[in-house]
C-alpha cells in the first residue's frame, strides 16, 4: 500500500486489474463524437466502480498505436500531467502516462 | 448630417437591444455629437401607418436623403417568393429593401441573420431566410453578388448573435462622419478593424490552450474551452476578447465557449443534437482545428506541450 499517496495506491490497483485481465472493449475507439457520447454515457450511468468505469472506457495498461499515432494518457486531453490524473469528470480517476483508454482525444 | 433608416426583417431584436446599450459611443452620442438623424427605427420611430410609409416612400424617391440603411434580421422570402411572410407598411419587407437599397448611400447589416442568414436561415429554412449579401458563405444572398451602394461599397456586415454594441455605433460613425472610404472589409465584406484576429486574441484562457490543459465542465476557471466544451474562439473571427462585453467580460472569460457567431456556418452544424458545446471529433482529434494548424501540426503541438507542461497550469490560477 502506500499510505503517503492514496492516488499512487488507486493506480496501483488498477494496475493490478489491468494486469489481472480484465475484459474490456478497448479495440472499440472512440472515433467520432457520437462514439466518445455513448461511452461517457454508459459510465455516466453505470454503478460508478472502478472496474466498471475501466472496462467501459476500455482501459490498457499500454498505448494503442491508431490512426497512425500511439494513444496514450499523457497525450490525452484529459490528463493532467503533474498530478497524473484524468479528469474527465466521468472518470476522474488517478492514471499513469503509458496507458490508455477508448475515449482518448487531443 | 446623416440620415439613418433602421429596419428588421426575420429578427429577435438582439441587434438592436445590442445596439441601445451602446457606450463608446452610445445610440444618443449618434445622433448628439456625431450628427446622425435616426429617421426611423423600429423602437424609436414615432411614424406609425401612412406617416410611415410616406418617410420611407420619401426615402426610396430621393425627396429624403437616406445616407445610411442599416438592416437587422433575415430577408424573408417564403412563402414561394413572395416574402409575404415578413409584411411591412403594406408590402412585404423584401420589397421595401430592395428599393431602399437602392437609395442608400451605405447599406450596413447588423447581425448574422441580416449579413447571412443566421439561425433562421438554417437547415430546413422554413421562412427560406438569406442575408442581404450571403446566405450562410455563399455569395449572392438577396441584394446579389453585384450589389454596391452608391457610396461604392458592397453591404457592410457587421455580424454576431448579436453583434457588439461599439461595433454597430463605430461603423455608423464612421459611415456618418465621411470615413466610409476608410473601412476596410475582409472577403466577407466584415469590417477588418474588428474581424481580423480571433475571438482566442485575449482570452485569458490562452495560458491553458497553449499547455494542453482542458476545461470539462461551465464556469470552469481553470482549463481552455477549446478541447472539450465545442469552444470556437481559435477559429472565429471577432474581436470579443479585445472590446469586450458590458466593458468588463466575454463568454470565454465567463467560462462559456464561444459559439463562432460572427462567422457565416453559425450556428453550426444546424444545431444536430450533441453538437452544441460539445467539441465534434474525428479519431481523438477536433474536426475543427485553429485557423490554419494542419492535424499532424497539431498532433505534435499536443504531445510537446503536454510534456512541457508547468505544474500551476493545472491549477485555479485565478484566486479571489
Amino acid at each position: 500500500m502506500h499510505p503517503e499517496d492514496p492516488a499512487e495506491a488507486v493506480r496501483e490497483s488498477i494496475a493490478q486489474i489491468l494486469a489481472g485481465g480484465l475484459e474490456t472493449d478497448w479495440r472499440l475507439r472512440a472515433d467520432d463524437s457520437e462514439r466518445f457520447h455513448a461511452v461517457v454515457k454508459a459510465i455516466r450511468a453505470s454503478d460508478g466502480e472502478l472496474t466498471t468505469k475501466l472496462r467501459l472506457a476500455g482501459f490498457t495498461d499500454h498505448p494503442v498505436p491508431h490512426d497512425g499515432f500511439d494513444q496514450a494518457c499523457e497525450s490525452c486531453m484529459y490528463f493532467q500531467v503533474h498530478r497524473g490524473w484524468c479528469v474527465l469528470p466521468e472518470l476522474d480517476l488517478p492514471v499513469r502516462p503509458e496507458w490508455s483508454c477508448n475515449v482518448w482525444r487531443v | 448630417m446623416a440620415n439613418l433608416l433602421w429596419l428588421q426583417g426575420g429578427a429577435c431584436s438582439g441587434n438592436t437591444m445590442s445596439f441601445l446599450n451602446a457606450e463608446e459611443p452610445s445610440a444618443c452620442d449618434l445622433v448628439t455629437d456625431f450628427g446622425i438623424n435616426i429617421l426611423w427605427h423600429p423602437s424609436l420611430g414615432m411614424e406609425l401607418g401612412d406617416n410611415l410609409i410616406q418617410l420611407l416612400d420619401d426615402c426610396v424617391s430621393g425627396r429624403t436623403s437616406l445616407d445610411i440603411l442599416v438592416f437587422e434580421g433575415t430577408i424573408v422570402n417564403a412563402p414561394n417568393g413572395t416574402g409575404e411572410w415578413n409584411r411591412f407598411a403594406g408590402r412585404p419587407m423584401k420589397d421595401w429593401v430592395k428599393d431602399l437599397s437602392a437609395a442608400a448611400g451605405y447599406v450596413v447589416a447588423i447581425g448574422d441573420c441580416a449579413a447571412w442568414g443566421g439561425i433562421p436561415a438554417t437547415a430546413p429554412n422554413p421562412t427560406d431566410s438569406e442575408g442581404l449579401q450571403y446566405l450562410k458563405r455563399r455569395r449572392g444572398g438577396f441584394l446579389g453578388p453585384s450589389f454596391s451602394s452608391k457610396a461604392g461599397l458592397p453591404v457592410i456586415n457587421v455580424p454576431g448573435c448579436p453583434a457588439h454594441p461599439d461595433w454597430v455605433t463605430q461603423i455608423l460613425v464612421a459611415v456618418a462622419t465621411g470615413r466610409g472610404d476608410e473601412i476596410t472589409l475582409d472577403d466577407l465584406q466584415r469590417p477588418k478593424t474588428f474581424f481580423t484576429s480571433f475571438t482566442q486574441t485575449g482570452c485569458t484562457r490562452n495560458m491553458h490552450f497553449a499547455y494542453k490543459v482542458s476545461a470539462t465542465e461551465f464556469g470552469q476557471r481553470r482549463g481552455c474551452l477549446f478541447y472539450d466544451l465545442g469552444c470556437r474562439g481559435p477559429m472565429t473571427h471577432s474581436p470579443c476578447n479585445r472590446i469586450l462585453w458590458n466593458r468588463q467580460s466575454s463568454k470565454t472569460r465567463a467560462g462559456m465557449p464561444c459559439i463562432g457567431c460572427t462567422e457565416p456556418e453559425f450556428p453550426f452544424f444546424d444545431l444536430a443534437p450533441g453538437s452544441v458545446f460539445k467539441t465534434q471529433t474525428v479519431m481523438g482529434v477536433p474536426r475543427d482545428l485553429p485557423d490554419g494548424v494542419e492535424k499532424n501540426g497539431y498532433m505534435k503541438m499536443t504531445v510537446a506541450a503536454k510534456a512541457a507542461s508547468p505544474a500551476w497550469a493545472e491549477e485555479d490560477i485565478f484566486v479571489i
